[in-house]
């Protein structure tokens, strides 16, 4: 009784994880578009949470959750920022290397770990060349979030890089904006990898020096003309109180 | 100073949100209500408790390090748990390249003294008494219903690899599996009337892909 225009005879295996991947790449791909299956689809994904009460009940061992907080706290000491050793810093950068200006990539390939980490502590730094790269940080919406805007002597190029902003669904990307005594204006729209990593350029008419502030927002594919979206990332563009020069 | 959790005031979801912000105490109350329900997937799956030992470790690391990205409007923390452990496990299982009898997966488990853990004694009720209607439910499937459904359940296999594990025609296998998931359908409408049916069905692959 299966009707050829929909899915409904594959749903069962496939909320089951019963299809094999082209059937269930095909299932994905129509209850994108149909309500009928997808109300279905919901119907049965109830049943395979439930499924999980008839499984047997077993206790773990006591000494299972000392071993995950011990694991999870040695995690935490070796976590490594991007640009250690063993995760090669410039790989993350590469993205970036080929969206930035000539004069961006010389600068960052002079950065070194401890400047990324000093980064990573929210320190407003100045490179050599006399560009900056300004710390931004993520919002209740998305806390993990991190990134950086990195602006040249001039105020001209400037750049965006992201890390670990929340993954988008299909029809959104982010896009920055520039604020300015109240105006608002778009500087860049972009996607992140899987990773939810991303860069791009700072395309904007004026100096980026004449800006106080950035925004990063959820916005339909291709950008909105002012913020619609939820906002993750943002943040100062100069803290001048906060100003070092590097030690190397 | 950040004060510690206080049992009683957060939901799942509070709990993955604190555990994003890296707060080991969510993630150590996390696995206090849900230790047991992964653990007996894990065994469920792979018969085996030092290797299930193992993959509950690995679930809740990765519910430690993936928090940022569980999206609440998606799944339940429940439901996302469950298939971390359920596909964590399966791809244990075939990594192994355990040959799998086919005969000795079944919904058939030893009744266990283990606890269920919730937040008040309402909702420990709440669990129990799902969990007994969930068994009876199944148990009212024929054998065969229940035979493919556990080995699409617990053994992970594709239609394909059940028809081919019990030498039966794909058809049939297709035919069990529809109506033994519609029959659970139809007795299990009360519990479902009960889940919050706003949230979105899952596809399975995409969610395998968000645990990878």
């Amino acid at each position: 009784m299966s009707d050829n225009t929909h899915v409904l005879d594959l749903l069962p295996a496939y909320v089951l994880g019963g299809l094999e991947a082209d059937e269930a790449s095909h299932v994905e791909r129509h209850l994108l578009s149909c309500l009928i299956c997808r109300t279905k689809a919901n119907a049965l994904q109830n049943v395979n949470e439930q499924l999980s009460f008839a499984v047997p009940t077993v206790t773990p061992p006591s000494d299972l959750k000392n071993r995950l907080m011990q694991r999870v706290q040695a995690a935490r000491l070796q976590q490594m920022p991007p640009s250690a050793p063993g995760r090669s810093w410039q790989e993350r950068f590469l993205p970036v290397w080929g969206i930035a200006s000539l004069a961006l990539i010389v600068i960052l390939a002079a950065f070194n770990l401890a400047l990324w980490q000093r980064l990573n502590q929210l320190e407003v730094v100045t490179a050599p060349g006399g560009m900056v790269a300004i710390p931004l940080s993520g919002t209740g919406e998305a806390p993990s979030a991190t990134g950086f805007i990195i602006i040249g002597v001039d105020g001209r190029n400037g750049a965006l890089v992201v890390d670990r902003l929340p993954p988008l669904d299909n029809g959104q990307q982010y896009q920055l904006w520039l604020v300015r005594d109240g105006r608002i204006i778009s500087g860049a729209v972009f996607s992140t990898d899987e990773e939810n990593y991303g860069g791009t350029r700072i395309e904007v008419s004026e100096s980026l020096l004449e800006y106080s502030s950035v925004d990063v927002t959820i916005e339909p594919s291709g950008g909105s003309p002012q913020p619609t979206g939820a906002k993750v990332l943002g943040g100062p563009l100069f803290a001048p109180k906060f100003l070092i020069t590097p030690s190397g | 100073m950040k004060s510690s959790i206080d049992d009683a005031q957060y939901d799942d979801e509070r709990l993955i949100s604190l555990i994003a912000q890296s707060r080991e105490d969510a993630l150590s109350q996390l696995y206090d209500r849900y230790s047991y329900l992964v653990f007996s997937i894990a065994v469920a799956i792979v018969d085996d408790r030092s290797t299930a030992e193992e993959i509950t470790l690995d679930v809740f690391v990765r519910v430690w390090q993936k928090s940022g990205s569980y999206r609440a409007d998606r799944a339940k923390v429940r439901t996302w748990l469950t298939h971390i452990a359920r596909h964590h496990a399966i791809d244990v299982l075939r990594r192994q390249s355990t040959k799998l009898d086919s005969y000795t997966i079944s919904w058939d488990g030893v009744s266990s003294s283990a606890t269920l853990s919730a937040q008040d004694p309402q909702e420990l009720t709440e669990l129990s008494q799902r969990r007994e209607h969930v068994r009876a439910a199944i148990s009212r499937l024929p054998e065969d219903q229940k035979q493919a459904l556990a080995l699409a359940y617990y053994g992970g296999l594709t239609q394909l690899e059940i028809a081919e594990a019990l030498k039966q025609p794909l058809g049939t296998i297709k035919t069990r599996l529809r109506l033994a998931m519609q029959k659970l359908c139809d007795l299990l409408q009360d519990e479902q009337e009960l889940v919050d049916t706003s949230i979105e069905a899952v596809p399975a692959y995409s969610m395998n892909r968000d645990d990878s």
